[in-house]
Formats: C-alpha cells, sequence, structure tokens
C-alpha cells in the first residue's frame, strides 16, 4: 500500500512536471483582445525530419522559411510575424499522433499547419482537424479524395493522378515511349502501394503488360527483387521508392551488365535528395538519359516565383540546404498554402481559424470579379482597397474542390545534369481523360 | 537463370556483412555485460567515415581502415567514458540498455546535420560482375565474402589460441575470478571495445559498400539484423552469432525468391521467433567460444 502511495506521489509529480513544462513550451505569444491578436504566429511543419522519409521535411521546412519573410516583411499578419517550426513524425504513425498532439496541445498560436505526408496524414489530420487548425497535406492517399474534414487541403493531385500520368508518359511521352512492359517498383506500404492499382488499371486497359514489385524501403539491399525485375524483362519501370530509389537503381545496373532502361517516377522524386541519390548510384549519364517525371505544370516565372525564389535563397543562412528546393513542386505548393492562410486572416481580420479557414478556399479559387495577386503584398494591397482576391501563387493557379482538393494539369519531365526539371511536353486533357477512364477508380 | 541460385549468391554476400556486425555486436555482450544498442548508429558513422575520405580520393578499401579505426576508437571511448561509470554503479541491465539506446538517439541526431539525411554512394560501388554459374556478385562483393571469412577465422583463432583470447573467454566466464586470478580485466575489456569497435567500423564501411547507396536511417536497420543474428545464434557466443548469420542471410534472399520479397523480413523473424521457442538460448548458447575455458 505504501508503494502504491509512493507511485501515485510520483506519477502526480509526473503529471504536474509535464504540465508545467507544456505549459511553459506554450506558444510563447499572448493573443489578447480581438480581431487579429498580438504576438508571434506559428506555422507547424507536421512532416519526417528523420527516419527514412528525413528528405521530406526539409522541404517544406523551406516553404515555411520562404514564405515567413514575405508576410513578415509586409506587416506580417496585423502586425504578427510568422515563425517556422518543426515537428517530427519521423514518417511513422505511432510518433506522429503524439507529435502533432504535442504541437496542438502547446502551441496556441498555431495558424497553419503544413506536411502531412502519406507516411503520417491517416494520423495526424484528424488531430489537427480537430484543433481547428487549416493543414495542407502533402498526401496522395485517397481517402482524402472525399474528406470531411474541414480543415484539410490538398494542393496536390491525389496518388491515382500521379499514377495515371505515369502511365501518360508511357503510352504518349517522347521517344524511346511507348512502351509495353512495366515493372512496378514502388515502397511496400499502403502510401507508396496507392499508385499500383490505377497504373496497373489503365496500363493494362490500353495494352500494356505490368508486374508489381513491392520493395521493403529502407532496406540495405534489394539485389534479388532486382534480379526478379530483370527476369521479367520490363521495358520501363515505373518507381518512386524514396530513401531506396538509389540502392535499388544501383543493384538495377550493376546486376543488368550495367545497363540501365527508362525509369518513369512520380511527382515526388522531382526532387534534389532523389536525384542527388540516384545520380550517385547510376551516375549522372543514365539518370539524365533514362529518366522521365512526371509534375504539374509550374511555370518557375512571374512575380510570386521570383519572390519566392528570393527569399528561398535567403533562408540559406539560417538552413543551407533551403535554395535545393527552388523547383520542388511541394515547397511551391505550401509557400501559396501559408501565404493563403496569412491572408485569409487578413481578408477577415480573424485570428480565430473557424473563421478564415472558410475564405482560404475563396482565395484559392476567386469568386467572380476578384483581382489576381501573387505575392502577400499585393493580397493586402487590394484587401485594404476593399477588393476580393484570387491568390495565384509561385506553385500556380488552385482550384479546390467541394473536398478541398486542388488539381492541375500534368507536364512530362527530365532532368538535366545539374538536376534541374526540364520540361519535354504537357499530357493533353485528351490523354489525361482516356487514361482516366481506363484506370476507372 | 535460376532465381535461387542468385539468391543463395546474394545470400552469401549478406551472410558476409551480417557476421562481421553480429560478431563484434555479441562479444560486446558476451565479454562486458552490454547490450550496446548504439552499435548500428557506430556502424553508420564509420560508414561516413570511409565516405568522405573515399570522396576525397582515398580508396574505399583505406577507407575501409579508416572506419575500422574510427569505429575501434569511439567504441572504446564510449564505454569508458559512458557505459563503464554506469556499470561501475551497478545499473540494472534494462538500465544499461536504456542508456545504450539514449547514446544511439544521440549519435544519430549529433550526426543529422552533418551528414545530413539523403542517400549517398561510394565512388566505387558496384564493380565488375563475375558469374559463377548463376550465381552473380560483382568484385566487391566477392571482397567482402573473402574478408568476412577471414576475420571469422582471425577471431576463432583469437578466442582459441591467444593469451588475449583465453582472457576474454575468463573474463566472460567471471569476470571477479579472472582479475582474482590476475587477469587484468580492465585492459581485457578495453581490448574488446577497440577489436569489437573495429569490426563494427568495418562491418558498417561493407554494409554501405553493399548497399550501393546509403543514408544516416540506415543505422536502425543494420542493428537489428546484426542482433536477430545474435539471438538466433545464442547471445553472446561469436559461433552463434556466426550460424545465425549464415541463416538470416540466407533465409531472408531464398524466402524472398521463393515467396515475395515482401516478406523475406517476416520469414527471418518468423525463424527467430522459432528458435527462441524451440531453444530460447540459442542455437550455440552452451557451446560457445565465450563458454568458460575447460
Amino acid at each position: 500500500m505504501k508503494t502504491t502511495h509512493a507511485r501515485m506521489r510520483i506519477g502526480t509529480a509526473a503529471c504536474s512536471l509535464a504540465l508545467l513544462m507544456l505549459a511553459a513550451c506554450g506558444g510563447g505569444s499572448g493573443t489578447t483582445g480581438g480581431g487579429l491578436g498580438s504576438g508571434d504566429l506559428l506555422v507547424g511543419v507536421l512532416a519526417p525530419f528523420s527516419g527514412v522519409d528525413a528528405n521530406l521535411g526539409p522541404a517544406y521546412y523551406a516553404a515555411c522559411l520562404a514564405a515567413a519573410p514575405s508576410i513578415n516583411s509586409n506587416g506580417g499578419v496585423g502586425g504578427r510575424q510568422v515563425k517556422c517550426q518543426q515537428f517530427d513524425t519521423r514518417g511513422e504513425p505511432a510518433d506522429a499522433a503524439p507529435a502533432a498532439n504535442q504541437m496542438v496541445a502547446s502551441n496556441s498560436n498555431l495558424m497553419a499547419v503544413v506536411g502531412c505526408t502519406s507516411d503520417e496524414a491517416s494520423a495526424v489530420a484528424p488531430i489537427v482537424n480537430g484543433a481547428h487548425i487549416p493543414m495542407f497535406c502533402m498526401t496522395g492517399q485517397s481517402e482524402f479524395n472525399k474528406t470531411k474534414l474541414p480543415y484539410f487541403h490538398r494542393l496536390v493531385p491525389a496518388d491515382i493522378y500521379d499514377a495515371y500520368a505515369m502511365v501518360g508518359w508511357a503510352l504518349y511521352g517522347p521517344s524511346p515511349a511507348p512502351f509495353h512492359k512495366a515493372a512496378l517498383v514502388f515502397g511496400d506500404d499502403i502510401g507508396s502501394q496507392a499508385f499500383v492499382e490505377p497504373a496497373t488499371n489503365a496500363f493494362t486497359k490500353l495494352g500494356g503488360q505490368v508486374k508489381n514489385f513491392p520493395i521493403k524501403l529502407g532496406a540495405s539491399s534489394y539485389r534479388t527483387e532486382v534480379t526478379q525485375v530483370i527476369q521479367y524483362q520490363p521495358d520501363v519501370i515505373f518507381t518512386e521508392a524514396i530513401g531506396s530509389a538509389g540502392t535499388f537503381l544501383g543493384e538495377f545496373k550493376t546486376l543488368n551488365s550495367g545497363k540501365m532502361i527508362p525509369i518513369i517516377g512520380t511527382s515526388a522524386t522531382i526532387d534534389p535528395e532523389w536525384f542527388a541519390a540516384v545520380k550517385g548510384a547510376i551516375g549522372v549519364d543514365d539518370i539524365v538519359k533514362y529518366y522521365g517525371g512526371v509534375d504539374l505544370g509550374y511555370s518557375f516565372s512571374g512575380p510570386a516565383y521570383a519572390e519566392f525564389l528570393t527569399n528561398l535563397n535567403a533562408a540559406a543562412s539560417t538552413f543551407p540546404q533551403a535554395p535545393k528546393y527552388k523547383q520542388r513542386g511541394s515547397t511551391l505548393h505550401l509557400y501559396d498554402g501559408i501565404i493563403m492562410s496569412a491572408l485569409a486572416m487578413v481578408e477577415t481580420n480573424s485570428k480565430d481559424p473557424k473563421v478564415y479557414n472558410p475564405k482560404i478556399k475563396e482565395i484559392a479559387n476567386g469568386t467572380s470579379g476578384a483581382t489576381e495577386v501573387h505575392t502577400y503584398k499585393e493580397g493586402v494591397d487590394a484587401l485594404k482597397a476593399g477588393k476580393s482576391i484570387r491568390f495565384v501563387g509561385a506553385g500556380g493557379a488552385n482550384t479546390f474542390d467541394q473536398y478541398n482538393n486542388s488539381v492541375s494539369g500534368y507536364i512530362l519531365v527530365k532532368y538535366n545534369a545539374a538536376g534541374d526539371e526540364v520540361k519535354v511536353q504537357d499530357l493533353t486533357t485528351a490523354q489525361t481523360e482516356r487514361i482516366s477512364q481506363a484506370g476507372g477508380i | 537463370m535460376s532465381i535461387f541460385a542468385a539468391a543463395f549468391g546474394f545470400g552469401l554476400v549478406s551472410m558476409s556483412v551480417i557476421a562481421l556486425a553480429a560478431v563484434g555486436f555479441t562479444m560486446q555482450f558476451g565479454i562486458t555485460n552490454m547490450i550496446n544498442l548504439a552499435y548500428g548508429q557506430v556502424m553508420i558513422a564509420s560508414a561516413y567515415v570511409a565516405y568522405y575520405l573515399n570522396r576525397a580520393g582515398v580508396t574505399i578499401w583505406a577507407g575501409m581502415i579508416a572506419g575500422a579505426v574510427f569505429g575501434a576508437v569511439f567504441s572504446f571511448l564510449l564505454n569508458r567514458l559512458v557505459y563503464a561509470p554506469f556499470q561501475r554503479k551497478n545499473t540494472s541491465l534494462l538500465g544499461m540498455v536504456i542508456v545504450s539506446l539514449a547514446i544511439s538517439l544521440m549519435i544519430a541526431n549529433v550526426l543529422l546535420p552533418i551528414v545530413g539525411y539523403f542517400s549517398v554512394s561510394y565512388q566505387e560501388h558496384g564493380g565488375s560482375l563475375v558469374r559463377i554459374g548463376d550465381i552473380v556478385l560483382t568484385n566487391n562483393q566477392i571482397v567482402i565474402i573473402v574478408l568476412s571469412v577471414a576475420i571469422m577465422l582471425g577471431i576463432h583463432a583469437l578466442l582459441r589460441y591467444t593469451r588475449l583470447g583465453k582472457a576474454m573467454r575468463a573474463t566472460a566466464a567471471n569476470p571477479t575470478l579472472a582479475r582474482n586470478c590476475g587477469i587484468p580485466t580492465q585492459r581485457v575489456i578495453d581490448m574488446v571495445w577497440l577489436i569489437t569497435g573495429a569490426l563494427c567500423g568495418v562491418a558498417g564501411v561493407v554494409a554501405a559498400l553493399n548497399s550501393d547507396s546509403f543514408a544516416i536511417a540506415n543505422g536502425a536497420g543494420f542493428l537489428i539484423t546484426a542482433l536477430a543474428a545474435a539471438v538466433v545464434g545464442g547471445a553472446g557466443q561469436p559461433y552463434g552469432a556466426m550460424i545465425g548469420a549464415v541463416v538470416i542471410g540466407l533465409v531472408t534472399e531464398l524466402s524472398a525468391a521463393a515467396w515475395s520479397p515482401e516478406y523475406k523480413e517476416v520469414v527471418a523473424f518468423a525463424l527467430l521467433v522459432l528458435v527462441m521457442v524451440l531453444r530460447p538460448q540459442g542455437l550455440l548458447a552452451k557451446r560457445g567460444a565465450l563458454a568458460a575455458a575447460g
């Protein structure tokens, strides 16, 4: 009994200490008064910063580091400065849920959350939604295609559209396409395998053969898997394999007597780390020659992109890797998401997410007669002039559907030797529709 | 080409890499009574030492020696500065496991900003192919197999035929008695950490070399494989770890060929569970090299 009491005392003390720590960590800024309040605002970057997908978080953090000065140097959000903070999910739902809970419990000044990849979106999106914080997630999972979470926003297409675009590359891309026999090499996790069914349906119904070769991401070797792929004799490999592409493709080249075959990657493979890993494993000449990827149609130009690029380069003083993400689609989109959130707060003159969250969609899609703006400053100026606005940012125009999913057209791309994306051709609407119908999901 | 023959060849490479890692890990436990969960992180840190030297123009084999030296010195210091003081305070085995887990996390988080989270490759990865029937190996993989066999023979010779080896076995069996018999157990333990640290360093470099591309996140995977082989063979038994490496290395590759690669780890760990059920002490617990010298 004495032991039980002692344990209770220890437990109580531990709980008290934890509460004290939470209180000490909490926000750090008062939000007194109505309207937009005061003190710093926080953007939570909830993503993997360690683990197999540790390359994802930094791309999203870079987006925040670029967006914050756009807002802060133009008066902030009603004078409030925007800060960025990493919350590491380790790419695992079991670690992500506590990270999300800790983030929302200890930061009363959260204005938006960015990140939440396919690794952890299912676990964290309900938590962030329950805290009424607008979130911009980088997940392609189909479960969010018709989500009922009002604070969820997705500026990237669902994985099925990436899969269809890859099939588009294989069927309608430049020579040596069209391809007829594809090996699908994706991680064996649920998120990665989301590409498989739509790609298989579409490719086979349009005359191709396809076989799935799931791999365990993060393994030190895939020689047996590679041998099976080589025995299948594909003329193209569809892949993503974040964190393992270098190992898999390096072993493929070695075991295929030093010869590569064409590779078609998802939009997530348009990534400096993916490029560096694969370049190191198969050589720059082969990646330039054999890689083809799919991406949303970015212009990488215009006033919004110029400001994004300037801020991204400036962020190198605190985050040296930041400039590497100058052509990373997710970085551009999350940059836009943060600025749209800030503009929504300004337009509603409210720090309450329940009030400004619906305005985000309106600012993205625009209303009749809305003034098109490209930067935070342009947006604030237009709002002050009493105009309604449509924000077309660094990632281009957005069109949210009723489920807060924004989809736009695809382009087919390659890498140049420096690792920059080079547009090869557009995927036409007719081509996309034909593939979507064949995919049937 | 027979997929099973090819998988057998790959299994030979895998078991060679695993054996290097597992023998060092299990010797640390067998002789110093320390389950060092930071082992995988020291492996990956050693791999990066070789990587930076390789990038500066040093051959990967010279880099491997540097990795071994780094692993040895780092492990020695880790024991002297962290583990030994806790052990002197009679910290429980579970407490020591937690300490090593904390060290593992600290190493990973210190390394992350230095080496980055992205994958890198040695400049000499791969190498030309050698075909022996349906077995296909690269030159580097053949060197890894030969190196592993040579080191295993060296460990056998050390433990069986040298004064140091006998002192290690005596220390493993009963450190108090060994000390009373005049064996300088502290010096023996220092040597154990230097030798197993060097093994750890070599294992890290060959694992990274064998992998074509590696990243900081691979450290955890290295540890799990070494741990599995050590447990299958009998914790603390170097020969058991060698057998465990053979089992884990071959089973994972052959099961990938027979069924789906998705299940190769499942099969390996199902085997581990089976061994634990049928023979909880591991395959060689009673007859290992670190059993009391007779």
